[in-house]
């Protein structure tokens, strides 16, 4: 593993955090040039905050700006969000490129699977990554395995596919073949559990659900111009912040993700009652993957699994 | 506030004696919006009626529950009431008290049943409240029909049709129509010769005006719905301009080159400027281009230079030709299992073992062989034949499970046609059962048996293989419990009968059902047996299941009446039970058009006044919405909903529990 | 005897057992169907005359492919102890494959229902078909049996307060 090197010998934050890696650097040239030659209108990628102690989405339209441009373990956004409907603003600015690593990517995928971007008119920027860290307060300087979630101990994708140019060296990294790490342990301890038990783990974390969307909000999935929760001839989802309605949305929600999922984590991460979303999404995206052998944002042509069927599926439980 | 009338039936004692319609009756006159409610003996007789029209009128009421036997059993009865009281037929709903209430609950105290009754009614009435009044849907029908398939099936359901006065495009793959029958010797049970009673009716369709034949043609891609399809024919190159060609047959003559004889079963060679048989309909060439020298090599030519007429064209090219059509018939019959796959029975290295139809072949006048049974390896007249059944069908581990149908029948006739041509010539046949079910079709087997003097052997055949210029047949007969052992000069295999290669990609165009064996699936096995799932497709013939003449000849008939009928007015109605789009949250995801069974929603653009597109949204085809409701659970916004069904109807009906 | 008329004969046992010994609480049982195959599978069931426990409230649908998991949801909100969802069977789907996308979904649905802890004895899928009166009968006895031992489902309704 290569991970420790990488860092170690071209990213030492404390020292220059201006000073510009190869990536960067390259990311930066890039950028400039599609600006330059107007194959691209904007570039959606990642800048500093204004303390330098995050990193926060920017939006590139001339030339000059792309010094702005960054790219470190913090570089945690999901940035294909702004590919979405909603943000019909950045959309009127004309084609994006996209600074993406190989997980946003395969979000990126599942949007242009169900039409929401069409591919020719994205210019994808794939970086080579090593890894994000969990939480941006975790940052340290270095990037270590007990800072990354889950999904980087995990990753297939940390040379991003689907990209149109692929900026860093090669990763060379073998993600363990059953999927591991805190998620996973805590989804097998939870299948393991009592029923009852189970329910009791959950309405906790549910009851504390405020109805604030965020996880909605921040999910580049959740792209509805309506969602189900604001539809109210029927009122599906009860408005209030009440255990029955709370569970109720998290139950729609995690079945409007199953199988379109990617485990970019940004749901969790933006949930300020701190709910444990990721495990739900991954349990339907195990489900989805023994059941029916597919995984979310590896092939921008195929349907998502729960609008298809293959007559030979198979299950156990219906009598 | 809704002005509902419930009307409780107590179809006589069926309702009545387990539930207490006066109570149900009078509980739903507590809920809001009822206005009127009553118990009745029976609702759905005459007299019942006219109250419901009566008290829909005098009460103006906005909405109608009846209480009583299942929706399946009369809703239409109640809805048609209630639209002639002037009501929305859709603002009538029925709460099933009978069958899933007061059958299944046989309390005598009718406690259980009234309270269940009650519940249901109460969940209708909330339900009903939510249903917003539809209109029946109304589709513009193009009369003109498509048939696919120019055998028996297909000629008799286009004469059919074209009798009634409907144009009918009837696009056959051959060079000529015809199809298996055209191969047959003569027919059981009546022994007529098949050419004589089937070439008349090709002439008779090729003659008709309101046919239009396009030989050598193959279906491209269907679009549409019932009442308006639109069909793209790909008309292969014949290198024959059919304006021009005479059919006088020089060129044929004149051709220096041959290939493998198909309509012979590959019995003969043909030349490779051809018509398949001397009746062919339309009496005009085709070039076979693979094994003509001219397309391939650019060499000989002789066709072209014999040709008075100039027909000959060597640069022609395929042809779409698009048709519109309100109905299709789909008659695209069977093939013949590969006997290549019994190496058991010696077919393909033995030469004198051969398929039922080549037998046909032989025995027919028109033949190879000008109707002489003679081997195909000496041309010898065989002086003992066997007859084998059943090869590869009713053998689910070798061939098929199901039982082709035909071959009992065409077996005995086999041997009838033998003894009538080789008179000391002595046929056995290996059978497992004999299926002689049909109007003079036992008697016609007694015949070959008795008269003819087949000798049936009951058992299944182990080995055949050559011996000193012999094919011996090795087998069990299970009725004397021996092993026995036939020297035979010939063996004719009844092989099973398959849907035709390619019956899948087509009913995919069609968007079709059919079952494992690619035969097409009927919308009812039973009750709709020439219909398909989807509107206006019809099937007839062997492409549904192995059958007979008279079965595809009375199935080609039964679709032109569907055909007809269909046709008899110039708008069709249906249910308006049909998907309808939120148009201004509609995300475009697709997820309903992917999910769609019948391909029924179409991407649709809202564009600018300058044509720039502004967005894509979903947008449903009345015409081909079954009304499933697949799309509705599929949209994760909800932005489609189904009608009849809507979202905000299951709701109440959820929360009235 | 014919195996119907003795699953008919258990019943009436059952049930009349059942009646003797009933206390106020019985349980809600919502079903959603499909209207060509179960429910009129249940419509057989009673033009032959079985007899099953009352406690089922059937909803009836175009198609299992019309059964968003929304109403499954909805039907646990409006305390209803158990929750039956039945169809065609694979194959037999009268809109050739509204079952086939009813299963996946399900298939997804289940998980997800059993991994945030409820009870899978209150959540039935089944397939009837218009001519398993038989096996309907059994079905709702079964579910409504199972669900009476579990109790009111007092975790959901707990929900509420």
């Amino acid at each position: 593993m290569i991970r420790g090197s990488w860092f170690d010998s071209r990213f030492t934050i404390n020292d220059s955090r201006n000073t510009n890696n190869d990536m960067e650097k390259a990311l930066r040239q890039k950028a400039e040039e599609l600006l330059e030659k107007g194959d691209v209108k904007v570039v959606l990628g990642y800048g500093w905050n204004r303390g330098k102690t995050r990193t926060t989405p920017v939006f590139i339209t001339k030339p000059e700006d792309v010094e702005k441009l960054v790219f470190n373990p913090l570089c945690v956004n999901n940035l294909s969000l702004y590919l979405t409907r909603q943000y019909k603003d950045i959309q009127a600015l004309g084609k994006p490129a996209i600074v993406a690593k190989g997980c946003d990517i395969r979000t990126i995928a599942v949007l242009i699977a169900e039409g929401q971007i069409e591919r020719d008119n994205i210019v994808i920027i794939g970086m080579t990554c090593n890894g994000v860290v969990y939480k941006q307060e975790l940052w340290k300087g270095k990037l270590s395995d007990d800072i990354m979630p889950t999904k980087c101990h995990n990753c297939d994708v940390r040379n991003p596919h689907l990209a149109d140019y692929i900026i860093g060296d090669a990763v060379d990294f073998m993600p363990p073949e059953e999927p591991s790490g805190m998620v996973f342990d805590k989804i097998k301890e939870l299948d393991t559990m009592e029923q009852d038990k189970r329910w009791e783990f959950w309405m906790e974390h549910f009851a504390r659900c405020v109805k604030c969307y965020a996880c909605s909000k921040i999910c580049p999935l959740c792209y509805c111009e309506r969602c189900i929760a604001e539809k109210n001839m029927p009122q599906w989802i009860e408005t209030s912040a009440h255990p029955r309605g709370n569970l109720a949305w998290n139950l729609i929600r995690a079945m409007h993700l199953a199988g379109r999922c990617t485990f970019c984590g940004e749901c969790e991460r933006a949930c300020p009652t701190d709910i444990p979303l990721n495990l739900i999404n991954q349990k339907l995206a195990k489900e989805i993957n023994d059941a029916f052998g597919y995984r979310a944002g590896y092939d921008e042509k195929e349907h998502p699994p729960l609008i298809v069927f293959n007559p030979d599926d198979q299950e156990d439980f219906i009598k | 506030m809704s002005r509902i009338g419930v009307f409780v039936c107590q179809c006589g004692n069926n309702i009545a004696s387990t539930v207490d319609t006066k109570k149900v009756a009078e509980e739903m006159s507590k809920m809001p919006g009822v206005v009127y409610t009553c118990d009745y003996k029976f609702m759905c007789s005459a007299p019942g009626q006219e109250n419901l029209r009566e008290i829909v009128k005098a009460q103006k009421l906005d909405g109608v529950v009846v209480s009583a036997c299942s929706p399946h059993m009369h809703e239409k009865t109640f809805r048609k009431a209630c639209e002639s009281a002037g009501l929305n037929p859709y603002k009538c709903e029925i709460s099933n008290i009978r069958e899933q209430c007061s059958w299944v609950h046989h309390d005598k105290t009718k406690k259980v049943g009234t309270i269940k009754s009650i519940d249901l009614t109460r969940m209708t009435i909330e339900r009903l409240k939510k249903n917003r009044p539809l209109k029946n849907i109304n589709i513009p029908v193009k009369k003109r029909a498509l048939v696919i398939g120019g055998g028996i099936a297909g000629i008799q359901a286009a004469l059919d049709i074209a009798d009634g006065g409907i144009e009918v495009i009837l696009v056959e793959k051959e060079p000529s129509i015809g199809g298996n029958m055209a191969r047959l010797s003569e027919t059981f049970p009546t022994m007529d010769c098949s050419q004589c009673i089937l070439t008349p009716k090709m002439v008779e369709a090729e003659l008709h005006d309101n046919i239009t034949i396009y030989t050598w043609s193959e279906i491209e891609k269907v679009d549409g719905y019932i009442g308006n399809f639109t069909v793209q024919i790909r008309k292969k190159a014949k290198y024959v301009d059919e304006q021009l060609c005479t059919g006088c047959g020089e060129c044929i003559e004149k051709c220096p080159f041959k290939a493998d004889n198909e309509f012979e079963m590959k019995l003969n060679k043909r030349k490779v400027i051809y018509t398949p048989f001397p009746q062919a309909v339309p009496n005009i060439p085709v070039i076979d281009a693979p094994h003509c020298v001219k397309i391939q090599k650019d060499k000989c030519g002789a066709c072209a230079i014999i040709c008075g007429p100039n027909a000959i064209d060597f640069k022609q090219k395929d042809q779409i030709i698009t048709e519109e059509v309100g109905a299709i018939i789909v008659a695209t019959g069977y093939q013949l299992m590969p006997n290549e796959r019994f190496g058991e029975y010696g077919y393909g290295k033995i030469k004198d073992v051969i398929s039922g139809l080549q037998f046909e072949r032989l025995a027919s006048s028109s033949g190879p062989t000008g109707g002489e049974i003679i081997r195909p390896s000496d041309g010898n007249v065989p002086k003992s034949v066997v007859f084998i059944q059943c090869v590869g069908s009713r053998d689910e581990k070798k061939g098929v499970a199901y039982c082709s149908k035909v071959c009992c029948m065409y077996t005995a006739k086999h041997t009838m046609l033998y003894k009538h041509k080789v008179h000391d010539g002595q046929s056995y046949v290996f059978y497992m059962d004999i299926r002689s079910a049909g109007k003079r079709y036992e008697e016609f087997v007694r015949r070959a048996i008795e008269h003819d003097g087949a000798m049936y052997l009951r058992g299944r055949v182990s080995r055949v293989y050559e011996r000193n210029g012999k094919i011996v047949v090795q087998g069990a007969d299970t009725l004397s419990g021996n092993q026995v052992e036939i020297e035979a000069d010939m063996v004719v295999l009844a092989t099973a009968i398959l849907a035709r290669d390619g019956a899948d990609t087509l009913a995919q165009r069609l968007g079709i059902g059919y079952d494992k064996h690619k035969f097409y699936n009927e919308y009812h096995p039973k009750l709709r047996p020439v219909e398909t799932v989807t509107g206006g497709i019809y099937l007839a013939g062997t492409c549904a299941g192995p059958m007979d003449i008279p079965d595809s000849v009375s199935m080609g008939g039964a679709t032109a009446s569907k055909v007809l009928g269909l046709f008899s007015s110039d708008e069709m109605s249906r249910e308006p039970i049909t998907a309808i789009v939120n148009r201004a949250i509609c995300n475009a995801c697709w997820d309903c058009l992917n999910a769609c069974p019948y391909s029924a929603i179409e991407k649709e653009s809202e564009n600018d006044r300058h044509g720039n597109i502004l967005r894509w949204l979903a947008k449903v085809n009345d015409g081909l919405c079954q009304g499933c409701g697949i799309c509705v659970a599929a949209c994760r916004s909800k932005c489609i909903d189904l009608q009849g069904y809507t979202d905000e109807q299951v709701y109440a009906a959820i929360n009235a529990f | 005897m014919p195996a119907n008329e003795m699953s008919v004969m258990d019943n009436k046992q059952a049930i009349t057992e059942k009646q003797e010994t009933t206390t106020a609480w019985e349980p809600k049982i919502t079903a959603f169907v499909c209207n060509w195959c179960t429910y009129a599978g249940a419509d057989l069931a009673g033009t032959s005359r079985m007899e099953y426990r009352p406690n089922v409230r059937i909803i009836k649908l175009p198609c299992t492919g019309r059964i968003d998991p929304l109403f499954i949801i909805k039907a646990f909100e409006k305390e209803a102890d158990g929750v039956l969802v039945s169809g065609c069977h694979p194959g037999d789907c009268h809109y050739t494959t509204g079952n086939y996308h009813a299963r996946r979904r399900w298939i997804a649905f289940k998980t997800l229902m059993e991994f945030v802890g409820i009870d899978m004895r209150r959540l039935h899928f089944s397939w009837v078909s218009a001519s398993e009166a038989i096996k309907w009968v059994d079905l709702i006895n079964n579910v409504t049996d199972e669900v009476k031992e579990l109790g009111p489902f007092v975790e959901y309704k707990g929900l509420n307060d």
